[in-house]
C-alpha cells in the first residue's frame, strides 16, 4: 500500500474505485464478527417475511467499506478522522457493489493537509446504496 | 397528525441526553479484530502486522475503527430470540410505539488511534427524536451518541447511529 501525501490531492480529483462483492459466507462471518442474529442477512425464507427478496448486505459492512475505501486511498500514514453514511437502498450478495470517492475540499492544518470526500456506493444497475463522506489527514511530504 | 396519534410518547422526548443502558467495557482482543477485519474483507497490514503499524506511527496492532459499535456485543439466553433473530427488548427504555428499527445510517469522529489490548468504555445518549413522514407512511428518526472512551481515560472516537423506527 503507497502512501499519499497532501501535496498531491486536489479538490476534484477521483479515488480509484473499489469493487465489493460478498458472498453469503462472508454475510455469515460479519454477523458472527458483530454478534448480529437478525436472520435478515443469513436466512432467505425469513428475510422474504421482511418483503426482501434475497438476503441483506448490513448496513455497517457498508460502513466497513467506506472506511476502508478511504483508508487505502489514504495509505498507512493517512489517519481517518470522520465517516458517515446512509444507507439508502439494499445490497445483495453477488452483486458487485461499486465505491467511488471524490475530493470536494483541502486545507492544511499545520504539520498536515485535511482532505474532505464525498462517497457513493452503487448496485449493478447504477442505484446509489449508501451516500457518505469522510474527512481524512494526509501527511505533508518531507514531514 | 394529533398528539395521541404520534409514534414518540412524552415520555421517550424526556430521555433525550440521558444515557441509554449502563456504560458498558471491554477489551479488544487481537483474533476479535483481526475477525473483523477479514469479515470485512479489509486486509490493511495495520491491523494483521505490528511493524507495519508501528512504521505507519502507531504504538501497536491497530483496530479497525468501524469495530467500535460491536465490541460490547454480550451473548443472551436462546429463548430471548424473537422470530426475526433478534434479542427481545433491544428497545426497551426508549419506548416509541413502533414495531420495526431498521438501521438508518452512521457516523464516527476517530479522535485517538484504538489498539488491540485496549479496554474501551462506551456510554450511550440518546440525542434526539424526530418524527417524519415517508412515501410508507410515518416513522421516528431517532440518533444515539455513543462516547468510547480508553483505559487510559482518553476520548478514541464518538459514534452517532440514525435509526428508522416505524
Amino acid at each position: 500500500m503507497s502512501q499519499r501525501y497532501f501535496e498531491d490531492v486536489h479538490e476534484g480529483d477521483e479515488l480509484p474505485p473499489m469493487v465489493k462483492n460478498a458472498s453469503r459466507a462472508q454475510l455469515f462471518l460479519f454477523s458472527a464478527a458483530t454478534q448480529n442474529p437478525h436472520r435478515i442477512h443469513y436466512d432467505r425464507e425469513y428475510a422474504a417475511v421482511e418483503g426482501h427478496p434475497d438476503v441483506l448486505v448490513h448496513g455497517p459492512l457498508q460502513g466497513a467499506w467506506l472506511s476502508q475505501l478511504v483508508t487505502d486511498w489514504a495509505g498507512p500514514k493517512g489517519r481517518v478522522l470522520n465517516v458517515g453514511w446512509q444507507n439508502r437502498a439494499r445490497g445483495f450478495p453477488e452483486q458487485d457493489l461499486t465505491w467511488r470517492g471524490k475530493v470536494t475540499a483541502t486545507r492544511r492544518e499545520g504539520n498536515r493537509g485535511i482532505v474532505e470526500l464525498e462517497i457513493v456506493e452503487t448496485n449493478p444497475e447504477g442505484q446509489t446504496l449508501v451516500p457518505g463522506t469522510a474527512t481524512v489527514a494526509l501527511p505533508l511530504r518531507g514531514s | 397528525m394529533t398528539e395521541t396519534e404520534s409514534l414518540i410518547p412524552p415520555e421517550a422526548l424526556e430521555q433525550i441526553d440521558r444515557l441509554v443502558g449502563e456504560p458498558q467495557s471491554a477489551t479488544i482482543s487481537r483474533r476479535e479484530s483481526q475477525r473483523y477485519a477479514w469479515a470485512a474483507g479489509d486486509l490493511n497490514p495495520i491491523y494483521f502486522d505490528e511493524a507495519a503499524a508501528r512504521e505507519a506511527g502507531y504504538d501497536g496492532l491497530v483496530v479497525p475503527p468501524t469495530l467500535l459499535g460491536w465490541i460490547m456485543e454480550d451473548g443472551r439466553p436462546l429463548d430471548q430470540l424473537r422470530e426475526d433473530g433478534l434479542y427481545k427488548g433491544r428497545r426497551q427504555g426508549i419506548g416509541l410505539r413502533v414495531s420495526r428499527t431498521m438501521f438508518g445510517g452512521q457516523e464516527y469522529d476517530f479522535v485517538e488511534p484504538i489498539y488491540v489490548g485496549d479496554t474501551i468504555t462506551a456510554e450511550t445518549r440518546l440525542k434526539g427524536l424526530e418524527e417524519k413522514t415517508g412515501s410508507s407512511g410515518p416513522f421516528v428518526l431517532t440518533t444515539q451518541e455513543t462516547t468510547y472512551t480508553n483505559q487510559h481515560g482518553r476520548v478514541v472516537a464518538r459514534g452517532r447511529v440514525l435509526s428508522i423506527a416505524r
